[in-house]
């Protein structure tokens, strides 16, 4: 009820006419996911720099608790109580678009600007050819490697995206290594971690192996065709003999690899800084293996849009482009770990710039080997049915028919929303 | 209705049936005016409550069972259209509801017998009346001012995975050592198990405080005629003491059975339905459709489904 | 059975032996002590430095504060608007029990004592509410309030819950009950049924009034499922959703968490310690809960 009298406080002070009061500065609301503290507490300083610097704009800022954040937002929109600007999860994208609930950022941004944003960023922020939402950073997946044990079973060690290993090279090198494992697990997979991190993480092995999630090459997604195909079998194939098979390790106290349980860790950019610590020079950062059609890693992450409610658009662009600045993307990319989404900011990174460690995962994402989750609003779903498929393979149950039942499911939810057409 | 009547032992059993009709006389002597003056002010009286009710508790009801017909999604561009029992259909064949009405099954299953056995337990040991007792009541009885949210954190630590954990440390030091530290949580046995024990508890001082107003009303003559008799104290206990608690104890086993139906809140805290869908509930799958993937129509569904369930118990327990 | 210096006016349970006093002791020391456990866990874990917290809390020195601090009482200040959402849970629930009081006791009257079209209606709609469970109506209800554009306040919050099926039915029996001879005795001077139900039945009817109101607030003050669907922004929410998505920061600092939860129950749990009779008698009055 106080936003209610706020709103007829704001219409009242509208019907004076503007010359009568001194300019009021015009106020942007703006919603971010309260994940982690560090990532927090540098978007309140840019907030409190971007309004000292200039007396038109004033940047409001809200925490949205993780966890039910993209529930909260739905139910916003449903209630026609979006913000001027909006942070979404990547995947979410086209759902929020296909709703009609976003604007197009063309216009609202000048070129050079979007020049500057990575591919992979502009990639997972469009639906329908049109761009809906820019992020400040970017994720991406590697297979770090305890460098002293790879070279005590002599594994060949790649050297970027294009000679990563293929599925039968990991295979013998899972098992020289656990012929000197104490407990024969020797891959960690993140198992500790919860939800859409199993689709972030695997769907690109589909991909790789010539499969998907989904394809989306048609008007109307489909799974059939994609998810029990034959690549996305040989894939979930390839994961569940290291899952069954004992290669893996559950990874309860998410120290697998720290402390030296196992020598592979397939995980995102987020942990670069703690197993450099832990392992110092011997941490190497590999891609991840290829399927058969090239390695694939995951991509996207936490991304800015402007609702199509939004009276203040210009103003709220304004404060996109002003977090864009190669110092303000530094700044969240140093706080969080991520890539940072413009190429000049990148190319000024410590962590990834070339010849920085992390420089294979800035050129999966600038030469086109990290896959977008499919861009559609069937992926929401989608994506939850996949975590299903894959603690069904985490059992052990058959692929063929898991694969089988996931596709169909899938394919019901998107009948039931009329191909997700656009309305 | 009967199975939810209070039974508070000082007052007589209110019968909410056609007592009340003819308890309210008609003043004698009034002219008919003032009579239609004083039922409109009745209707007055009544309105701001009766208005309440019927806009958020029967309406939104209404509004489930006529949602659960049609193929409704938040926020969907999509137009609306009436897709008759197809939702019901959904529901009543998917795998994991099947898996969420199970599990409310075993959690009754093991909750209501469990739970009030302990509180009888309580409830018998409380009343012995010994002085320094009314410490160990309150022990007791102080979980049911905790909200559920914070309990499932506390038990959250307790549970924690490896050696560390409270409850790990403790089955290993009984042991001697022999116990495998687990992650009761997300272990696909044990996470149903760990959310009984936090539930059981939270709920048992709520039985122990019925069953013990229900001890209190069993007339002493009774005990004292068996005793009298030379009954065993086992045999007053079967033959005095139990039947005097039937009504509580139905009272008692009948809520706590719709109350396992409503298991949600330390569900969505803690585990999420998981792992590998044991611990999702009829509540837990109806909440995450509407919320988190918009499909309130079949959201709706589940929820006329889980109020047959409901009402279904209430009527088992009111006919005993 | 030793009949021994029993006397008959006595529980048949109540005395015998010494030894079955020393076991009746011993079991209920050990059940209090379970029960409590938890809480001495948690209010030792939020006393403790944070890199503690954890290793110790299965050790028998998770029961005791080592080396106290309130530095997770800070930072719980630090972290989470706690104010804020402590003031939210005071005013929505406040709210609810006042508002509650009011109407339902108000309603319950006139279903109890006067004549009125729909009376007996209403009375089998108020006994037929009583078994719909609010989980059963939160989705629609949910449904109805988004779309309608009803988020983020108090009285989305609020409203909902003040009518109560339950509330009415104990203000309903009591009031069935009460002396009919005392309204007769105000009617006959005069007053109304509104006078005569606000100076006479009322000031007379403290009881029931204090049952369902200590009722009502055990009931909603830990309110988790309705503020988690119609609330988004933390000025809103109140402390319950408060302590969940604190937890969902990561990481867990488990410190933080249990100061958050101390200083969120420690208010209720001593006005219950000081009442506990009270509210054992309005749980038991209500036979119902939740």
């Amino acid at each position: 009820m106080a936003a209610g009298l706020g709103l007829a406080l704001a219409a009242a002070s509208c019907d004076t006419p503007p010359d009568a009061t001194s300019r009021a500065p015009i106020d942007v609301e703006v919603w971010y996911h309260a994940g982690q503290p560090g990532e927090r507490a540098v978007l309140e300083a840019q907030a409190a720099r971007f309004n000292g610097a200039q007396d038109s704009i004033r940047i409001s800022l809200a925490f949205l608790p993780e966890g039910s954040y993209n529930a909260q937002v739905q139910a916003s929109a449903v209630a026609g109580q979006l913000p001027d600007l909006l942070d979404l999860d990547g995947p979410y994208v086209a759902t929020y678009a296909w709703q009609g609930h976003l604007r197009p950022l063309h216009g609202l941004l000048p070129e050079n600007v979007l020049a500057d944003v990575l591919p992979s960023v502009r990639n997972q922020g469009s639906w329908n050819d049109t761009l809906y939402a820019l992020g400040t950073f970017d994720s991406g997946l590697a297979l770090y490697a305890d460098a002293e044990r790879l070279a005590s079973v002599d594994a060949r060690i790649p050297q970027g995206p294009e000679d990563a290993w293929t599925v039968s090279e990991l295979d013998d090198v899972l098992g020289r290594l656990r012929a000197r494992d104490a407990d024969g697990a020797v891959l960690d997979l993140k198992l500790n971690y919860e939800g859409e991190w199993f689709t972030y993480a695997f769907q690109p092995t589909l991909r790789s192996a010539g499969g998907g999630l989904l394809d989306t090459s048609d008007d109307t997604p489909a799974a059939s065709g994609a998810l029990d195909g034959d690549g996305s079998r040989r894939a979930a194939t390839a994961l569940q003999r290291w899952l069954t098979g004992g290669f893996v390790d559950p990874n309860l106290d998410d120290a697998a690899f720290t402390s030296g349980r196992v020598a592979l860790s397939w995980s995102g950019h987020w942990d670069f800084p703690r197993y450099r610590e832990a392992l110092a020079e011997r941490l190497l950062v590999l891609p991840l293996p290829d399927f058969g059609q090239g390695t694939r890693t995951g991509q996207g992450s936490w991304t800015w849009t402007i609702p199509r409610t939004s009276g203040h658009p210009r103003e709220a662009a304004s404060f996109l482009r002003f977090l864009l600045e190669p110092e303000q993307v530094l700044e969240m990319a140093a706080a969080n770990g991520a890539v940072p989404a413009t190429r000049t900011a990148a190319m000024r990174s410590e962590t990834y710039r070339p010849g920085a460690p992390m420089h294979v995962l800035l050129r999966q994402l600038e030469d086109g080997w990290a896959v977008p989750r499919p861009r559609t609003p069937a992926y929401p779903f989608a994506s939850s049915i996949f975590q299903d498929a894959f603690d069904a393979l985490r059992n052990g149950e058959p692929v063929g028919p898991l694969l089988r039942d996931a596709a169909r499911t899938i394919d019901g939810e998107i009948r039931d929303n009329h191909g997700f057409r656009r309305p | 209705m009967n199975a939810f009547a209070p039974s508070p032992a000082p007052r007589p059993d209110p019968d909410p049936g056609p007592g009340p009709a003819e308890k309210v006389a008609p003043c004698p002597g009034r002219s008919a005016r003032s009579r239609r003056r004083i039922s409109f002010t009745g209707l007055s009286m009544a309105a701001p409550a009766l208005a309440g009710l019927g806009l958020f508790v029967a309406a939104p009801f209404l509004l489930a069972v006529g949602l659960s017909f049609t193929d409704l999604r938040l926020g969907s561009p999509l137009p609306v259209s009436w897709v008759g029992f197809e939702q019901y259909m959904r529901v009543l064949s998917s795998t994991t509801f099947r898996h969420a009405f199970l599990n409310n099954l075993y959690f009754t299953a093991v909750v209501v017998p469990l739970q009030t056995g302990l509180a009888l337990a309580a409830a018998l040991l409380l009343d012995r009346g010994l002085r320094g007792t009314a410490a160990a009541r309150v022990a007791l009885l102080l979980p049911i001012v905790f909200p559920m949210a914070l309990i499932a954190v506390v038990w959250e630590l307790l549970y924690a995975p490896g050696p560390d954990g409270p409850l790990n440390a403790l089955l290993g030091a009984l042991t001697f050592g022999a116990w495998v530290p687990r992650d009761f949580l997300r272990d696909p046995a044990l996470a149903m198990p760990a959310i009984i024990g936090l539930s059981i508890w939270q709920g048992m001082g709520f039985q122990m405080v019925i069953l013990s107003a229900g001890l209190q009303a069993i007339p002493r003559q009774l005990h004292d005629a068996a005793a009298l008799d030379g009954a065993s104290a086992l045999h007053r206990f079967r033959h005095v003491t139990l039947p005097g608690l039937r009504r509580p104890l139905i009272l008692v086993a009948v809520i706590t059975a719709i109350l396992s139906f409503r298991l949600f809140d330390q569900i969505r805290i803690l585990t999420r339905g998981g792992p590998q869908e044991r611990t999702t509930t009829v509540m837990y799958e109806a909440v995450t459709a509407a919320f988190d993937r918009q499909q309130v129509a079949l959201s709706a569904a589940m929820s006329v489904v889980f109020f047959l369930v409901v009402l279904f118990i209430s009527l088992t327990g009111r006919r005993r | 059975m030793s009949g021994g210096g029993r006397s008959l006016g006595e529980r048949p349970w109540q005395s015998g032996t010494g030894s079955s006093q020393a076991v009746t002791y011993a079991v209920l020391a050990a059940a209090a002590l379970v029960w409590i456990a938890p809480i001495v866990v948690m209010v030792a874990a939020s006393l403790r430095p944070e890199g503690r917290v954890l290793p110790e809390a299965g050790t028998l020195r998770g029961l005791v504060p080592t080396d106290p601090t309130l530095e997770n009482y800070a930072d719980v200040f630090q972290r989470v608007a706690f104010t804020r959402m402590f003031w939210n849970t005071l005013v929505i629930n406040a709210s609810i029990v006042v508002g509650g009081l009011a109407i339902n006791a108000t309603a319950a009257y006139a279903l109890a004592r006067l004549e009125w079209p729909g009376r007996r209606w209403s009375l089998a709609l108020v006994l037929a509410l009583l078994i719909v469970p609010f989980e059963a109506i939160a989705v629609p209800l949910f449904y109805a309030v988004t779309t309608l554009g009803w988020r983020d306040g108090y009285l989305v919050q609020i409203l909902p819950f003040v009518a109560n099926a339950l509330s009415i039915f104990i203000f309903y029996t009591f009031f069935l009950d009460f002396p009919r001879a005392v309204e007769d005795a105000a009617r006959i001077d005069g007053a109304g049924p509104w006078r005569t139900f606000i100076e006479i039945v009322v000031p007379s009817s403290r009881t029931v009034f204090a049952t369902v109101a200590i009722l009502t607030f055990v009931l909603h003050w830990g309110l988790y499922l309705w503020p988690l669907l119609v609330t988004s922004r933390v000025d809103a929410r109140p402390l319950p959703l408060g302590i969940a998505t604190f937890r969902a920061l990561p990481p867990v600092q488990w410190g933080d968490v249990m100061a958050f939860a101390v200083m969120m129950v420690a208010p209720v749990a001593i006005v219950f310690a000081v009442l506990q009779r009270w509210f054992a008698r309005s749980v038991a009055a209500a036979g119902i809960k939740g």
